[in-house]
């Protein structure tokens, strides 16, 4: 059998398949019209470890019991990066979930999609008060004035220190550091009173790189950050993203930075009191400061100075809902409501003291002031807090980038090339740039 | 020509589930892959952009994925040279008429009914940087505290000595069949004549032993290029920053994470290359005696 | 056989025990923390001794991974393709040595080796629409049907087959049995080693494959457990090892029992083989 037949005979299968499938679905579709079932909503989500419980258990069932005639199923798909790629197999398949849990770097890929229904299309005005919602948050999901995906879990970057060694070095504990030379001062000292082994680390290197840029008020890709048009070329290889990885790499020189890995890895080491500050999402509040054994502090992330005041970037993740082969206005209705649940100051607000992610609206904020949980956890509010200053702008509402998973993974290994010595600064960056651009180039052609 | 029967039909419908099954589940997709390798192709409708060789070229120019294959290559040397060496000692030692042979031989083939996942995870463990034992030990014998999550040297140590370890009693169990059938005589032979263990050894059960030697040789790279997707996904994910990044890791990112299905394409066509390269070593010089052909 | 001194034999003992330490230490490790509580698991110094929290442990791996489901995934799969695989195995190599030749027996031969040149990364992309154009994608029959075709399997019997003697055949032939019977009757029993170190390999096999399950089932009702011990492992916080390792209890305990029931047979088989040529 040679490849033509081979692709004939595929394709034969395919269309068979297809009409089986659609076929399928239109006699399934009627069924639960007729009959008198709860409406069921399926979510693919990514929340593993002690969040899973958190959608499943409060999320999910509270919504289950408060509507009774709609049902949202979860299911835990994997990772970000696993929930993603299996719902655009499904939306191949032509099965889709009804809402996918999509990380921040999946926006592009489901704005690309042609899968997706936005949010602004399914919510009849007044429906939801998005004049209540934390407007950095739904500047992230909002292209071209349109919101297109339901925040849920956002976050954003702050810094986390140890008051113990701060005092220990002669440093007020209640002052963390608001610029890289109030980081590189504090540092020496710091280092050399001994109280920790090194000042500073962080995690998700890529994204504080991001971070910097958007803090800076620069752009990170070009037709203003991906959102005016899709991107063809990276930013972060001109002077200004060069000059921040120099800085990175001077510090490490001086053993000020201890380099400690991607994403959350170093987390540890903050932990365990080897290093003194910690750049990370402010998702891992609650648990930092529940396993460090020395009190815990928190302030904007340090910037670079000089620069024009800008804002930091939202990460974390949205809800996305996908068309599938057609909704019904019940199970539209159903989404809406779930929406809606989940953004409820009680759940908001739960939501947020137990992870640490952004209570999604105002009144859930005004709620946890009332109740004096900022109060008493400062940490807690220094993200919030931080979104409310600098400017909205293209380059503060987060890069829209195809192919993001794979620049960030490129970015990261640019920087720990840096870190490491193995290239310099510019080097590194430049290479990266480059095979960023092929990313995007690629993306650009295949995606029509 | 005796002991055979004289059914005409009946060998086509004993071959055809097999035929079947390799054709359209093995034979075409190896077909179509070679096809998709030349495309990039749309995660969303599938549609295919041909691109010629393009794909090919990204992947001899760019730096991440020709360190992939060095890592790739480091690892399996490692697995092959240290675990066979180790598996080999092993087998030698067991060789002798000794008692209790059976439960030292079912002992070390335990770790082989694991999965390289679990392997993984147990290793992981042991090398946690804090609590694991493996990390106590190394620390109270030389000093040192290996950390595999921050350091990329002791990451590709570890994921060596787990996956070396799983195949242990594999290549034992197999030196052991093809140590037996060294002529005992021949051994005592020489050692009257006044050779030592170790000439002994070099002179007449190795050269006996190389078909199995070069049978475990390829089927522990196979392993090594294949198999080990389990358990870089649940320790290292690749990391740390990608100094565990083997080929097959690299394969499933570009396919499955990024949807990339002609560039993962080409990279199994590269792949198949290696087993092309391997299989071809095994046909030409592997002896009568080697078990699984 | 060369006389060795009482101290060579304690050497070698001593030297063979510390081999089976470093196999089995890992596992009876990892047995050990699943039975402690979180806590001890962190414990400085740390415990030696097994703990009471097993049961604890693993009901809350079995509910945060479904792991009930897992593992009768895993199973049925493994035994599906163990089964299916011998069967096709044996009925290949039946057909290759027990017949007069007949058109197309090379080619057929060459198309059941080159699977060794075919494992699964080298195709995988395109498989894996396949699955999505038969709408097999999270089936129990994307994960075992592919597998069912063996060349180490059909080669394993074929060789075996060519070593019985001519006259065995012949006589059943003459006493007017026909070839189905003959395999049957005669045949298999007298291959039951190799029927049980085949299925061995195969079963382990399958119920350690990651890779496939990982990227073609995407709901609990078809995950296997090797996926569910990766959703045990990949979390944010603190890894809790206790937790992981009953899962990883569960998912061990049956390969090992098949391991050690049939591993006798998979080493008699590699040793006949050797001595046959």
């Amino acid at each position: 059998m040679n490849t033509r037949m081979a692709s004939w005979f595929a394709r034969a299968a395919k269309v068979l398949a297809v009409t089986l499938g659609v076929a399928a679905a239109v006699g399934l579709g009627a069924a639960p019209a007729a009959a008198q079932q709860p409406v069921k909503i399926t979510l693919w989500h990514a929340m593993g470890g002690a969040r899973y419980d958190a959608i499943t258990k409060d999320i999910a069932a509270g919504f289950n019991k408060a509507n009774p005639s709609y049902v949202v199923e979860p299911l835990y798909s994997g990772s970000y990066a696993e929930a993603v790629t299996k719902a655009i197999a499904a939306i191949r398949a032509g099965n889709p979930p009804h809402i996918v849990q999509v990380f921040e770097v999946g926006t592009q890929t489901m704005l690309d999609s042609g899968a997706i229904i936005p949010v602004t299309e399914i919510v009849k005005p007044g429906e939801i008060n998005f004049g209540d919602y934390i407007e950095p948050i739904l500047n992230y999901y909002r292209v071209g004035g349109r919101l297109y995906s339901m925040p849920f879990n956002s976050s954003t970057a702050i810094i986390y220190y140890n008051k113990e060694a701060f005092q220990k070095a002669g440093l007020d504990p209640n002052t963390p550091p608001a610029t890289f030379k109030d980081v590189e001062e504090m540092g020496r000292k710091i280092v050399a009173s001994g109280s920790a082994r090194a000042a500073i680390t962080f995690g998700w290197p890529s994204w504080m790189l991001e971070q910097s840029h958007a803090l800076a008020n620069r752009l990170y890709a070009d037709h203003d950050n991906g959102r005016n048009g899709r991107a063809t070329q990276v930013l972060f290889n001109e002077p200004f993203g060069v000059e921040v990885l120099a800085r990175w790499k001077r510090w490490a020189d001086e053993k000020l930075l201890a380099y400690g890995g991607r994403e959350y890895a170093p987390n540890k080491a903050f932990l365990s009191g080897e290093v003194a500050m910690l750049m990370q999402s402010t998702s891992q509040v609650t648990t930092i400061e529940k396993a460090a054994r020395f009190p815990v502090g928190t302030g904007f992330l340090p910037r670079v100075e000089g620069q024009p005041a800008g804002k930091s970037v939202i990460g974390g993740a949205s809800f996305w809902v996908l068309k599938g082969a057609g909704r019904s206005p019940k199970e539209l209705d159903a989404i809406v409501k779930f929406f809606k649940f989940v953004a409820e100051p009680e759940e908001t607000a739960k939501w947020h003291e137990e992870t640490g992610y952004f209570p999604a609206t105002k009144t859930a904020v005004g709620l946890l002031t009332k109740r004096g949980w900022f109060a008493k956890h400062p940490n807690h509010e220094t993200a919030f807090k931080q979104m409310q200053q600098g400017i909205d702008s293209p380059a503060t509402r987060g890069v829209l980038l195809g192919n993001f998973v794979q620049i960030r993974n490129i970015t990261d290994t640019a920087i720990e090339k840096a870190l490491s010595g193995k290239l310099p600064p510019k080097e590194a960056l430049d290479e990266a740039a480059a095979e960023a651009n092929k990313l995007l180039a690629e993306y650009g052609r295949i995606t029509k | 020509m005796e002991g055979r029967f004289p059914n005409r039909i009946l060998p086509y419908a004993l071959l055809f589930p097999s035929i079947a099954i390799v054709v359209a589940f093995l034979i075409v997709p190896s077909l179509q892959a070679l096809r998709l390798a030349f495309f990039e192709v749309s995660p969303f409708t599938g549609r295919g952009l041909f691109v010629g060789l393009s794909n090919f070229r990204v992947l001899m120019e760019s730096d991440i994925y020709r360190h992939s294959l060095e890592i790739t290559l480091l690892i399996a040397g490692g697995i092959v040279l240290a675990g066979m060496t180790a598996s080999l000692a092993v087998a030698v030692l067991a060789s002798q008429p000794l008692r209790g042979l059976g439960v030292y031989r079912v002992a070390i083939l335990w770790p082989y009914a694991l999965s390289p996942a679990v392997a993984g995870t147990i290793w992981a463990l042991l090398f946690d940087p804090s609590t694991g034992p493996a990390t106590l030990l190394i620390r109270a014998l030389t000093g040192l505290s290996p950390n595999w999550m921050m350091n990329g040297t002791y990451a590709v140590w570890v994921v060596v000595i787990a996956a070396a370890w799983k195949m242990l009693g594999f290549n034992v169990v197999f030196f052991l069949a093809g140590l037996q059938a060294v002529p005992g005589e021949l051994r005592e032979a020489a050692q009257v004549d006044g050779a030592g263990a170790a000439r002994v050894f070099w002179r007449i059960t190795f050269p006996i032993l190389s078909p199995i030697t070069f049978f475990l040789f390829v089927m522990n790279s196979l392993y090594a290029f294949f198999e080990l997707f389990g358990l870089i996904d649940v320790m290292t994910q690749g990391g740390p920053g990608g100094a565990t990044d083997i080929l097959i890791y690299r394969l499933y990112q570009d396919a499955f994470i990024s949807a990339r299905w002609g560039m993962g394409s080409a990279q199994s066509i590269l792949l198949f290359v290696m087993v092309g390269i391997l299989t071809a070593l095994q046909f030409r010089f592997a002896g009568r005696r080697v078990f699984y052909g | 056989m060369a006389r060795h001194g009482w101290g060579a034999l304690l050497g070698t003992h001593a030297l063979l025990a510390l081999a089976t330490v470093v196999a089995v230490f890992p596992i009876l490790y990892a047995f050990q923390v699943s039975t402690l509580t979180f806590q001890e698991v962190f414990a400085f110094p740390p415990k030696l001794a097994p703990g009471h929290a097993f049961l604890a442990n693993l009901a809350q791996a079995w509910e945060r991974v479904g792991l009930g489901t897992l593992l009768l995934n895993s199973s049925v799969i493994a035994l599906t393709v163990a089964l299916g695989k011998m069967c096709l195995a044996v009925m290949a190599a039946f057909a290759f040595t027990y017949f007069r030749d007949f058109p197309g027996k090379g080619a057929c031969f060459v198309i059941i080796l080159i699977t060794h040149m075919l494992p699964l990364p080298v195709r995988i992309v395109p498989t894996f629409q396949l699955m999505e154009t038969l709408g097999w994608v999270n089936s129990y029959q994307a994960l075992t049907i592919p597998f069912f075709a063996s060349a180490t399997g059909t080669l394993l019997f074929r060789q075996f087959f060519l070593t019985m003697p001519p006259a065995l055949s012949e006589a059943a032939r003459v006493d007017g049995a026909g070839p189905l019977v003959f395999l049957v009757r005669i045949l298999l029993p007298l291959s039951a080693n190799n029927l049980a170190a085949l299925f061995m390999v195969e079963f382990l096999y399958m119920w350690n494959e990651y890779l496939w399950p990982l990227i073609i089932t995407s709901s609990n009702d078809m995950r296997v457990v090797q996926v569910g011990i990766k959703m045990l492992v990949a979390t944010d916080a603190q890894a809790e090892w206790n937790v992981i390792m009953a899962g990883v209890v569960a998912a061990m305990a049956p390969p090992l029992i098949v391991l050690l029931l049939l591993q006798r047979s998979f080493v008699r088989s590699i040793s006949l083989g050797q001595e046959k040529g």
